[in-house]
């Protein structure tokens, strides 16, 4: 089957955003893809390219790079919710016109048009909030 | 009348646990996750709750081993991140609540 997640949740608070990242990985173990990772509200900060974690602390941002780069999975940030979160692209910084970058590579900024399409072109979309 | 999987990412007395509470039917299933795990610790009023309903009630075995309350569950299937994708592949639809 085809999944798309949404996921609302802020990596830095609660462990949902790891929650999420591990139910990806077992998706795609259990034989299934996923088309797409939407994220959302304070969801957008998961693609925080400068967020460094403590030593003794899990890395909330890696587990997503690797379904990235190992399964090829698109993973978009909601735009309005980001840009209002100083989380811009290349692109989005330029046209705001501020120093840098602040999004890892890896994630795309788009709008919530994305979703609608993810949930038109997914068997199943799952929900990670709170 | 379809079934649905329910996340539950919230602890008992929260807006989102009530809620929860009040449309979850028969046949539907409930996995607690997160801080959701506390609503299944034995002879707790929201535990009680829970078994009332009718739906199949499962917790994340990763999230009461973290919450510490692995052996206070009670009435509820421990699930790993496999057995919550199983869940994903049975019921077509979910509502998350958080």
């Amino acid at each position: 089957m085809i999944y798309s997640l949404l996921v609302l949740s802020c990596p830095t608070s609660g462990n949902c955003t790891q929650t999420a990242a591990a139910f990806a990985q077992c998706v795609i173990a259990r034989g299934h893809s996923i088309h797409r990772v939407f994220f959302l509200d304070a969801g957008t900060y998961t693609g925080a390219a400068a967020a460094v974690f403590p030593q003794d602390e899990a890395d909330r941002i890696k587990p997503w790079l690797e379904l990235a780069q190992q399964h090829a999975v698109e993973l978009i940030l909601c735009i309005s919710s980001a840009l209002k979160r100083g989380m811009l692209d290349q692109s989005e910084a330029r046209r705001y016109e501020k120093q840098a970058s602040t999004v890892h590579p890896a994630f795309t900024i788009s709008g919530l048009g994305q979703l609608v399409d993810a949930c038109a072109n997914s068997d199943r979309l799952i929900t990670f909030g709170g | 009348m379809t079934v649905i999987l329910h996340t539950l990412n919230t602890s008992p007395g929260s807006a989102g646990f009530t809620d929860c509470l009040r449309v979850i039917a028969a046949g539907d299933a409930l996995l607690l996750m997160g801080d959701g795990v506390y609503g299944a610790i034995a002879d707790t009023a929201a535990g009680a709750t829970l078994q009332a309903s009718g739906a199949e009630i499962y917790v994340l075995t990763a999230d009461t081993a973290a919450a510490g309350v692995s052996n206070l569950i009670k009435g509820a299937n421990h699930v790993d991140m496999d057995g919550f994708v199983a869940l994903t592949e049975r019921f077509p639809r979910q509502q998350a609540w958080y």
